[in-house]
């Protein structure tokens, strides 16, 4: 397997199987291409149910779920953004999200750089410790990490969740980082280590600039979980203007739970700038993804 | 001696930040977890004694249970759908592979506290789309509450885990059907193989690692899932959608047992490790 495959490169094997059917449409070929078109409209029938109903006006909501909203309405995402406290939500989910980022993209990459290229005593040892911590549930340290965070003072604060959040990322971006800096050419170091820089200095000016993509992948990564994440801010979190968008869009379910619209605006705002943000970098993220399956 | 040095300055931030939130907070998990507890604080040593009830937990038994028929209905799933259609699109030209890819993918960054929600309406009996789309076909009768009922909750949620995963599967089985040699496909192709020999015969094996991996990794996501069952069940009707996460989180949050929810997460915690422990062998050999 290849980390580093994409999405892009169709095999020469399977267009020579093109030209064998002399431009006929087999049945079997018609069968397989819908099962495609089907599975596409599993993963998107959803989405787009959720978006017409964020722009439905509450006079137009019984003329059935997929007829299209007419007039386009967006009292629902005014409503919600002014009145429901999603443009706090919206603000901490972002101070969350890119400070466990930022957190992640130092030390991350300094970490995967010792394990792939310097000579780290206990290498393995220390390596087995982030790897272990690839399957480590959240919830299973919640309950220690409940306790801690109390006496650091850290509870209901945007710290006591960037922290941990940026710690449970650190398994995967240091296997992640370990993965892409083993690519680096030894000469290029040696090189810099023979000119006499030191070895801070190799790696932020001869080691980053080489893995910049790497790096791409690693922030929008962690950046989508840290967005995504529920439990930690459920529990660390309970002052209603620190809340991110996960917590702010359940809670919204529970209070108002006849207010359809204004739960389609909230989903929307909690997901969207995810999928604008994979939509327009949908080759770094499945680098990333794609990076964990390494043999 | 001085580049060990270094090397050890460089790992020491990543270390530092995983030791204190993860690493301490798990070794806590496992202290507390041999205590006896009253309202946050110790009351004597314990030993087992948080274990042995276990035994008697039938909540315990029946969110293992879930969390089995969890990891089971996702490798049948999402894993399966993931191959075949990571095979069809294999042959597919760039853009359609580019496109429908991002298609598939979609769900997955949609968060699951939001995916819940969406399908919370979609199977709302009223006026969600699932039984409306059934009365559409005639079926209106198969219609019912699909969360609320326990003989159809634990399914209906996991439709929604797989809505969120068979993209990340088709995206990692797709990366390797493209690292396979294309001559194995000519040569096939040349013995007249149908596209379903092809598959069968020439796709499906040299996967075997792929499966592997993706087997490994959605066993652990079945363990260790939570924000989708507590967006939308809690846990309910009754306990027909409990799983381990869930139960930890009503022992500690709202039962304040400590010393209990500490051993489930223990247990937790071994199952999680035990399972990598074994397939990681298994992927080494594979």
């Amino acid at each position: 397997m290849n980390a580093t495959a994409t999405l892009n490169a169709a095999t020469p094997a399977r267009n020579a199987g093109r030209h064998l059917s002399f431009g006929a449409y087999p049945p079997g070929r018609l069968v397989r291409h819908l099962v495609l078109v089907l599975f596409a409209l599993y993963a998107l029938a959803p989405v787009y149910l959720v978006l017409l109903a964020s722009v439905r006006s509450e006079a137009d909501l019984f003329s059935g779920p997929l007829s299209l909203p007419w007039p386009i309405d967006l009292s629902n995402y005014a409503r919600t953004w002014n009145e429901s406290g999603f443009a706090h939500y919206f603000v901490n989910s972002l101070v969350i999200s890119a400070s466990s980022t930022v957190l992640v993209l130092l030390t991350a990459p300094l970490a995967g750089y010792a394990f792939a290229k310097l000579d780290l005593p206990r290498k393995e040892l220390l390596f087995g410790l982030f790897l272990a911590g690839l399957v480590v549930p959240a919830p299973s340290v919640i309950v220690a990490l409940y306790g801690n965070l109390q006496k650091l003072g850290l509870l209901d604060t945007r710290l006591g969740v960037i922290l941990p959040q940026a710690a449970l990322l650190l398994p995967f971006s240091v296997f992640m980082m370990r993965t892409v800096m083993q690519d680096v050419p030894k000469e290029l170091i040696e090189a810099a280590v023979v000119d006499g820089a030191s070895p801070l200095a190799v790696y932020f000016r001869v080691v980053l600039p080489v893995v910049r993509p790497g790096l791409m992948s690693l922030a929008l990564i962690a950046f989508l979980f840290s967005w995504q994440e529920y439990l930690l801010p459920l529990v660390v979190i309970q002052a209603d203007d620190l809340k991110p968008l996960t917590v702010g869009a359940a809670t919204l379910q529970g209070r108002y739970g006849v207010d359809y619209g204004g739960i389609a605006a909230a989903g929307t705002i909690a997901f969207g700038p995810l999928v604008l943000l994979f939509l327009v970098m949908q080759r770094s993220f499945v680098r990333g993804l794609t990076a964990g399956a390494v043999k | 001696m001085m580049s060990q040095r270094t090397a050890i300055l460089f790992v020491l931030p990543a270390l530092a930040l995983y030791v204190a939130f993860v690493g301490i907070p798990i070794l806590q998990v496992a202290a507390y977890s041999l205590f006896s507890w009253d309202n946050g604080s110790v009351t004597g040593f314990a030993g087992l004694a948080n274990f042995a009830r276990l035994i008697d937990d039938s909540v315990f038994w029946t969110a293992l249970g879930h969390n089995g028929i969890w990891v089971l209905l996702t490798l049948a799933f999402p894993l399966l759908i993931g191959l075949l259609l990571a095979s069809i699109l294999a042959e597919c030209s760039p853009r359609t592979i580019r496109v429908l890819g991002a298609i598939y993918f979609l769900p997955r960054t949609i968060p699951l506290v939001v995916a819940g929600i969406i399908w919370g309406w979609i199977y709302n009996p009223t006026f969600g789309l699932a039984n409306w789309a059934l009365d559409m076909v005639g079926l209106g009768a198969l219609g019912g509450a699909w969360l609320a009922e326990s003989s159809t909750a634990l399914y209906a949620l996991n439709v929604v885990g797989a809505w969120t995963f068979f993209g990340f599967c088709v995206l990692i089985y797709l990366a390797a059907i493209q690292a396979i040699d294309p001559s194995l496909y000519e040569a096939a192709q040349l013995d007249g193989a149908s596209w379903i020999k092809r598959f069968r015969f020439v796709t499906v094996p040299l996967l075997k690692p792929t499966t592997l991996f993706l087997g490994l990794y959605a066993a652990i996501e079945a363990m260790r899932f939570f924000d989708l069952v507590w967006a939308t069940t809690q846990g309910g009707p009754g306990y027909d959608t409990e799983v381990l996460t869930t139960h930890i989180y009503k022992t500690f949050f709202l039962v304040g047992d400590f010393g209990y929810a500490a051993a489930l997460s223990v247990v937790l915690l071994a199952i999680v490790l035990t399972v990598s422990g074994v397939s990681y062998r298994l992927l080494r050999s594979a």
